[in-house]
């Protein structure tokens, strides 16, 4: 079996959608592997909807290729295709009951009754929602409607399963729980999965790989630990939790590692991933749990990269302190959980 | 120009995804072929058919010889016009080129006078000097009404004798006056039931309401049971005045077009809330300044909007200006008048252009220009504030209002029970049941009900089927379509009657005189309805549902059926029970239709009460009301059985 099967299930070339003049989608292309969960992840409006439904058939593309398992489905309709949509308010039939909801696929492609009975019985027991069969979706809460319409979608073994912002109508408790659940029946089934959201929490805990896009393009897709790490450019950088930016240019490098050259002072930092040679200006950013704080005059720890700042405010959240620090005219933000508290104020080393 | 560009490509993209998908094509050109022949078919003509002229006529071909214009005058036309002038009974004759080698000459003869007669005369009159124009004439025909022509004649005769334009004068003045005390008395009533004292609130919404059930001519049977030339009070106080004509017509269109300005009045008042009332209050505004400058201004695109629609009812209205207009005039009813009693179809159709152009008028403002425009989404959802309760000093003017109008309608309702019940009203007021042994009356109502059932089926699932492509697909020209599927409400019944007669007369779709007809013309009238209903409901349908079937694999007609229509059955309901109780009632279009044997009770009950058998028509109305009563409460059973919602 497994010898058979691509590792790649989904290709996109090249793939633009355009309403009059606004393109939505632009121009982006992509390789989903077998059994792996990809993230759409960007700011509202960015265009991951329109993405996501040109690839269920629900919005025709403009231009470009999607192939999905080998066969070029382009211009197949939706209901041709192998491929389901959760969606972002699950779109549940009203007037039907949990059961008939989740057998609807089966039962539009004559099934017999009784097998469309028992696997819909499977599917309830796969979303733990035994014995709910009969009820009808409104007396569901948002959390079980959701794992209905996951068991109708996953209901016609779809090669591929679209998600569109799918936990955005739970609250927060529930929404990582069912997250989690998701992840665990993708690991399970061995499910590809595509899956649009603008948390970025929600999209660096779930996926295998993050598709990150901005005014309809693609700026970055890798692992989240490699966009973490290595975010390709500010925009990207400032979407997954990075805050503070230095701009300067780039003193010398040797090595894995460059001089950088602020307005604060030289920084020691690793290269970045794309090719740079001395003269360039570049922002370098820092994470706030990275910036570590000191009285002046201390020794640091790491005894390199020291700038002076003013501690401006401090808050708790929960149990660390997010300060905010004045560095020449420039606020920089830091996360710390210090025996001990640094007031506003007080003036300090980085 | 950018404009216009995006809007041309939007055109060309709509209709290459639309030609995709082959269902969608078949579904929409039947639609469109539907409404064309149903709708547009018919109107159109009735415009050509005010254009032409079909007088009889004496058609002279004449050979090539004739060398110039001059020669032909002097030789031919002048000597032939000369010996007709002494034809009896010609008013008037015309001369008409047809073709090079044709000349018409158009004979018009006295009103009444027989035109077959006229033409023999004609014939007579142009033997004698057959002889000395044999020379230059082919051949001489003789036509009754064959002739057709194009030609403004009938509109220049309609403004030139006042009583042709006195209708169309009567009717606007009419349709002003109705509609102005409508809006005033709905306004009142539907201020005093929301905000009056409690205890008077549900009496005023059911007298508001309760005009809807009769049928629309019911208020004048009643005025003249009350003061007609020998009705209760003109017999009681020996009055020389009685309520034909002006008065009388006026009373019973504000009664019968009441309640749908209160209905819609009402609807304003309330989704306005009050919030914004307080908040001048607080600014410390006087009660008149609330009224006047806050209420009404913010209600008022409302208004307009429910005065426009009560103005096109009042212009279109047909029965109350039948039985009680006395002498006065007014373009309905003289349409059909020409139409039926003199046959000049002609004329007919000139006053039907005349009713559809105030019609489209108001239709075009309604449907274009105020469309959206409301102050009440303003404040968001009707806030539940501290409840206003109405100042004395504006409270009793507008009881004087109300209360006058709300006897007026209690005391219609009574005059008809009074009079189904007794001999005959004011002569010989023994109670009787025998008003109720009319098996005539009772067939009609058999039939009444087969035609509403008939038209109920279809228009609703019509309406609500094109609501659902128009708002659901991507189809060329939406807008275009969805203009001319509400032009059968726009335009006045008597149009679309005129309409009907003058398209399914003759070949290929020779349907007059069937009881299919009759079906078809009511259902097309009334699909503005559905369309609205199946719209407002698919509305606050998430489009993603439908999308979700889709995806699961069923195909466009399967997710109609199996999502679409069952999440919309309530529109469908909506739809079936409207047509169904304007069916029931209906007049002004169905009367052209009518055909020997399918008698409806409305048109019965009208021609009875013409022929003064008040009596008899007073029951065969209270029959017609019980029998929609009994249906709606019936439906309304199967709508709980079936948990359906209706609005
Ligand atoms: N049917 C349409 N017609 C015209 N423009 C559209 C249509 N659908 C989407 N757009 C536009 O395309 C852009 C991308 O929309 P899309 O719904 O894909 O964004 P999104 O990333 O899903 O946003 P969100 O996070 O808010 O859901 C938006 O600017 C939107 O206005
Ligand atoms: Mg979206």
């Amino acid at each position: 079996m497994a010898d058979h099967e691509r590792s790649t299930v989904l290709e996109i070339q090249n793939l633009t959608k355009r309403f009059g003049r606004m393109t939505a989608v632009d121009n982006v292309s992509f390789l989903l592997e077998n059994g792996k969960l990809m993230t759409f992840v960007g700011p509202s409006g960015c265009g991951k909807t329109t993405l996501l439904r040109m690839i269920s058939g629900l919005t025709e593309p403009t231009e470009g290729q999607i192939v999905l398992d080998g066969e070029d489905i382009t211009f197949l309709r939706a209901n041709a295709r192998d491929t389901a949509m959760v969606f972002q308010n699950y779109a549940l039939f009203p007037h039907m009951t949990v059961s008939q909801n989740i057998g609807f696929g089966l039962q539009i492609r004559k099934k017999p009754k009784d097998e469309v009975k028992s696997e819909v019985e499977r599917l309830l027991e796969l979303v733990q929602l035994q014995g709910l069969g009969d009820r009808k979706t409104q007396q569901l809460s948002g959390g079980q409607q959701q794992r209905v319409a996951l068991a109708r979608a996953l209901s016609l073994h779809p090669k591929i399963l679209l998600l569109d912002e799918p936990l955005s109508n739970l609250d927060a408790n529930l929404r990582v729980m069912m997250r989690e659940e998701i992840r665990k029946l993708q690991e399970q089934l061995h499910l590809s999965i595509i899956f649009v959201t603008h948390d970025q929490e929600e999209a660096m805990s779930i996926s295998d790989i993050l598709v990150v896009m901005n005014n309809g393009i693609v700026k970055q897709i890798g692992s989240p630990t490699e966009i973490y790490e290595r975010p390709i450019d500010e925009f990207v950088a400032n979407f997954v939790g990075y805050i503070n930016f230095f701009a300067g240019t780039v003193y010398s490098l040797s090595g894995d590692e460059m001089i950088f050259r602020t307005e604060h002072g030289d920084l020691a930092i690793q290269q970045p991933p794309m090719q740079v040679s001395p003269g360039d200006r570049l922002k370098a950013v820092i994470r706030p749990e990275s910036i570590g704080i000191a009285r002046p005059g201390h020794q640091t720890d790491a005894g390199k990269n020291v700038i002076e700042g003013c501690v401006v405010s401090n808050m708790y959240i929960g149990a660390i302190i997010r300060y905010t620090i004045a560095v020449g005219d420039q606020m920089v933000y830091s996360l710390n959980s210090l025996p001990w508290i640094f007031l506003p104020k007080l003036c300090l080393l980085l | 120009m950018q404009h216009s560009d995006r809007y041309f490509t939007k055109i060309v993209d709509d209709t290459r995804q639309f030609f995709r998908s082959p269902g969608l094509v078949a579904v929409t050109t039947t639609a469109a072929i539907l409404i064309f022949l149903f709708i547009v078919f018919p109107i159109g003509s009735v415009l050509q058919k005010s254009l032409t002229v079909s007088y009889p006529t004496v058609s002279i071909h004449y050979r090539h010889n004739i060398a110039t214009p001059g020669d032909l005058e002097k030789k031919l036309i002048q000597p032939v016009m000369a010996v007709l002038s002494s034809v009896p009974g010609l008013v008037k004759s015309n001369v008409v080129r047809k073709d090079p080698q044709t000349v018409l000459i158009l004979l018009r003869f006295e009103k009444f006078w027989d035109d077959l007669k006229g033409l023999n005369d004609a014939k007579r009159a142009i033997r004698p000097i057959q002889a000395t124009i044999e020379p230059l004439i082919e051949e001489v025909k003789y036509k009754l009404s064959k002739e057709r022509i194009y030609s403004t004649e009938t509109y220049k005769d309609f403004f030139a004798n006042s009583y042709y334009w006195h209708s169309l004068r009567n009717s606007i003045i009419l349709a002003v006056v109705s509609t102005t005390i409508i809006t005033v008395i709905a306004f009142c009533l539907a201020y005093v039931g929301l905000r009056g004292p409690r205890g008077a609130r549900g009496p005023l919404r059911m007298i508001g309401l309760l005009p809807l059930v009769a049928p629309p001519f019911i208020f004048s049977l009643s005025l003249i049971l009350l003061g007609g030339r020998s009705g209760i009070i003109t017999k009681l106080f020996d009055l020389d005045f009685n309520l034909y004509g002006w008065p009388g017509v006026i009373i019973a269109q504000v009664i019968t077009f009441l309640p749908l300005g209160y209905l819609m009045i009402e609807n304003i008042l309330r989704s306005l809330g009050t919030n914004m009332e307080d908040a001048a209050t607080d600014m410390g505004a006087t009660d008149y300044d609330i009224l006047f400058k806050i209420t009404i201004p913010l209600s008022f695109p409302g208004i307009l909007k429910a005065a426009l629609l009560v103005f096109l009812l009042s212009i279109a209205d047909f029965g109350n200006p039948m039985l009680i207009s006395g002498n006065v005039h007014f373009l309905a009813t003289d349409a059909y008048l020409y139409w039926v009693g003199e046959n000049n179809l002609e004329m007919a159709a000139v006053f039907c252009v005349f009713l559809i152009v105030p019609s489209m008028l108001m239709f075009i403002i309604h449907e274009f220009i105020l469309k959206g425009k409301s102050y009440t989404t303003i404040g968001g959802k009707p806030q539940q504030g501290e409840e206003r309760s109405i100042p004395s000093k504006i409270l009793y003017p507008m009881l004087a209002v109300v209360i006058p109008v709300s006897m007026v309608i209690i005391a219609c309702f009574g005059m008809i029970f009074l009079g189904a019940f007794t001999k005959i009203l004011m002569i010989n007021n023994a109670f009787t049941l025998e008003h109720f042994n009319s098996p005539n009356g009772i067939r009609a109502l058999i039939t009444s009900l087969k035609f509403a059932l008939g038209a109920a089926c279809i228009a609703p699932l019509f309406g609500v089927t094109l609501s659902y492509i128009l708002i659901r697909k991507r189809i060329p020209f939406k807008r275009v379509l969805e203009f001319l599927s509400l032009l059968g409400f726009a335009v006045p019944g008597t149009v679309m009657g005129v309409g009907y007669i003058l398209a399914f007369n003759t070949p290929p779709i020779k349907l007059t005189g069937t009881f299919l007809i009759m079906i078809i013309n009511e259902a097309f009238r009334n699909l503005s309805v559905s369309l609205e209903a199946g719209s407002s409901k698919l509305h606050q349908i998430d489009v993603a549902i439908e999308e979700a079937a889709f995806d699961m694999g069923a195909s466009a007609m399967k997710t109609f059926f199996k999502i679409v229509l069952p999440l919309i059955s309530s529109a469908l309901l909506a739809g079936f029970i409207y047509t169904f109780m304007v069916g029931m009632i209906a007049v002004s279009a169905v009367i052209f239709l009518i055909s020997p044997g399918n008698d409806l009770a409305a048109l019965y009950i009208l021609a009875v009460a013409e022929q003064g058998m008040l009596g008899m028509a007073c029951a065969i109305s209270i029959m017609l009301i019980a029998v929609v009563l009994l249906c709606l409460g019936a439906l309304k059973l199967v709508a709980r059985y079936t948990r359906t919602e209706v609005y």
